[in-house]
């Protein structure tokens, strides 16, 4: 029997009067792998941060729920701590705050969470350690104020990194891939292999064949418009790099 | 009966030029009037009277028994300091300044006044009319020490002057010091005032600094004061030749707290680093103010205050910084920003800058604003929940202030504080 972990029904979104999200509707279930491919400004990321929580956006209609929960209810450190997480296409800069005191106070307070016990300085600088080196991330980074001055390569490399610490029911990667070389994109798409198990999910938003050809989708969606317009499995990817997105939008 | 009209009897009234000078001071005091909206430099710090409950000078050691901590070199930091004790605005002279290193010298101003030294300097920084709480600080002149280090001497360890207030709610603590470093002399000074209890007390302090050429004081006040205590502070500093006067101040909240610097780069090559945060959330006020004067050429300053500011309370900032004709070459920058983080907060923020000199390097910025909600999402994602992650970004907004401390074991002290 399949085990939901996501399930969105007909939901429809908006920001101030502009409707992003329309009539959107997904069932993500246990140790599947989904790819979300769509062309610029079609609101792929707006419907990661709706998910999220992000509070820019109006939900109009329809529902979500995660992990039998509705999502509606949950703040957004609530939905970080239940399992889900996103890897933004934009990570954001903070400056004053060291990299790796925030991973700690992430880790932490999901620990808390799930009522372990949360990590002392050197516990988690263990754990970071063998975290980080995993994805070639140097120490000294990680001293550094988070994402400020970080090269689009270093803060994806980063987002997966929390991605593993906070080890999510349903990591939501949006363009996890952009702006990354050959070597790190090898060791970015490693380390989502390496996360994904039958336990967990994965909705990879992306708009290259390069990633998927590393990390296998179970399905792939065209999504344009704000909803789903057709689904199919890898070849569908293939297609969309062969011929673009216009056989796919034009009947809309 | 009006505030300066109190029967206080105060010592030294024989001293001819000592009794003069209160004299002037309680002059300029009337004169000028308690300062209201419409003195320019306290239009935002209204401060009035009536908000002193009676406000007086406590002669004796009252409620501070022999086992009061103030009694006792009692030091709150892990690295070792000189400490100067005053309790209830009086001075505590019985045991300090015993194990001092050759070259330093602080008495009591008392002592300084008899001996006819503080005349060279008392009341020569500042003209008093500009400064009404200073005027009225020296009508009241009797309570401060003297600090000199001599030439080419250093203070080893920090020099900790401790202003504490038991549980009183009138009291007056009118404190005046002088420091003076001389030639090449160096020395650190933290300043640092606190209550047992909450209570409605009144500090009104002055320290007149005098740096001869390249000395250098790092001077840090954390102020504490009681939440329902006024505390008015000026720092009247005159600069030589290459000397420089690097200042910090935790301002933390109470009734109404201003702490002012006015400091006067008089000669070539020197410099002043004056820094600040400040911290509110119930409906204080808290205002720095600085008055920069550039008069000489190649001379620098710097200033970065930051504060958070939320509940009703209020947060001021003026910086004026004054570049004279002659001060050619010179560089002045000063920037306010602060964290508004609730619709019935306010924060006030004048910068002035006049500059009648070419040739000179000046910046003046300020930013006012709430904690920015991209952050806040970001750190939430991660399962940070909301008040921690504002924790986390206020105190990264204030720590960029601590982080320009220069002496290591005093910034650590500073951030563990915020
Ligand atoms: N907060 C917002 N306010 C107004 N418009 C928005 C907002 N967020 C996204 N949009 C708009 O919605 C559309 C979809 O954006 P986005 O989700 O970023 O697309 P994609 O990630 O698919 O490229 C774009 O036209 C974008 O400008
Ligand atoms: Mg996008």
């Amino acid at each position: 029997m399949l085990t939901p972990i996501l399930e969105v029904k007909n939901l429809s979104a908006r920001a101030g009067d502009k409707e992003i999200i329309k009539n959107f509707s997904l069932t993500i279930n246990e140790g599947e792998i989904h790819a979300l491919m769509g062309p610029n400004g079609a609101g792929k990321s707006t419907l990661a941060h709706v998910l999220a929580g992000k509070p820019n956006y109006e939900i109009t209609s329809g529902s979500i729920k995660f992990l039998g929960r509705d999502l509606q209810q949950m703040k957004p450190e609530e939905r970080a701590t239940a399992g889900l997480f996103l890897s933004m296409q934009y990570p954001v800069a903070i400056p004053g705050v060291s990299t790796a005191n925030f991973l700690k106070h992430a880790v932490n307070a999901k620990r808390k969470y799930n009522q372990q016990k949360e990590l002392d300085a050197a516990e988690f600088l263990k754990l970071l350690r063998t975290e980080s080196a995993a994805l070639n991330i140097p120490a000294e980074m990680l001293k550094r104020e988070i994402n400020v001055g970080f090269s689009g390569g270093e803060k994806k490399r980063l987002e997966i990194l929390q991605m593993r610490l906070l080890q999510p029911a349903l990591a939501i990667l949006d363009e996890a891939d952009s702006g990354l070389d050959i070597d790190a994109l090898r060791i970015v798409a490693e380390g989502i292999n390496r996360l994904h198990n039958e336990h967990n999910a994965l909705l990879i938003i992306t708009h290259h064949l390069d990633l998927l050809n590393q990390i296998t989708p179970d399905f792939v969606h065209i999504y344009y418009n704000g909803h789903i317009v057709r689904t199919g499995d890898k070849k569908l990817a293939e297609e969309l790099e062969e011929n673009g997105y216009k056989n796919f939008v034009e009947n809309e | 009966m009006s505030f300066t009209e109190q029967n206080i009897s105060l010592w030294g009234e024989d001293i001819p030029w000592l009794s003069g000078l209160r004299q002037k001071g309680r002059q300029a005091f009337t004169h000028c009037g308690w300062p209201t909206a419409k003195n320019e430099a306290w239009k935002y710090t209204a401060f009035s009277p009536e908000k002193l409950h009676n406000p007086q000078i406590i002669h004796e050691n009252r409620h501070c028994s022999a086992d009061c901590h103030c009694r006792h070199n009692h030091s709150p930091f892990p690295f070792k300091v000189y400490t100067v004790e005053f309790c209830n605005g009086q001075l505590h002279d019985e045991n300090f300044a015993d194990d001092l290193p050759q070259g330093i010298t602080i008495k009591s101003l008392a002592e300084a006044i008899y001996d006819g030294e503080a005349q060279k300097y008392l009341g020569k920084s500042f003209a008093m009319e500009n400064f009404p709480f200073a005027a009225l600080n020296t009508a009241y002149i009797e309570q401060g020490v003297m600090i000199l280090v001599e030439k080419n001497h250093q203070l080893d360890a920090p020099l900790y002057v401790h202003y504490h207030v038991h549980d009183e709610a009138d009291c007056f603590c009118n404190i005046r010091n002088l420091i003076i470093l001389e030639s090449n002399a160096s020395a650190t000074i933290i300043e640092h005032y606190e209550a047992d209890k909450n209570a409605a007390y009144f500090t009104n302090a002055v320290n007149e600094i005098f740096l001869n050429n390249s000395a250098n004081l790092q001077h840090y006040t954390w102020q504490n004061e009681a939440l329902e205590a006024h505390h008015v502070a000026l720092n009247s500093v005159q600069l030589r030749t290459d000397s420089s006067y690097n200042s910090f101040i935790l301002q933390n909240e109470c009734a109404t707290s201003r702490h002012e610097s006015f400091i006067n780069l008089q000669q070539r090559g020197a410099a002043a680093e004056v820094n600040g945060v400040y911290r509110l959330q119930n409906n204080g006020v808290s205002d720095i103010t600085t008055n920069i004067r550039h008069l000489a050429e190649s001379t620098y300053s710097n200033q970065l205050v930051k504060g958070v500011v939320n509940g009703q309370a209020k947060g001021v900032f003026q910086g004026q910084i004054h570049i004279a004709p002659d001060a050619i070459n010179t560089e002045g920058h000063q920037l306010h920003r602060a964290l508004l983080l609730s619709n019935s907060a306010e924060i006030d923020c004048k910068p002035e800058l006049e500059i009648f000199a070419d040739d000179v390097q000046c910046s003046h910025g300020a930013t006012c604003g709430d904690l920015d909600p991209e952050q806040m999402f970001y750190m939430q994602t991660r399962g940070i929940d909301e008040n921690t992650a504002r924790q986390l970004l206020i105190t990264a907004h204030l720590q960029e202030v601590i982080e320009k401390i220069p002496q290591q074991n005093i910034k650590d002290w500073f951030l563990q504080l915020i």
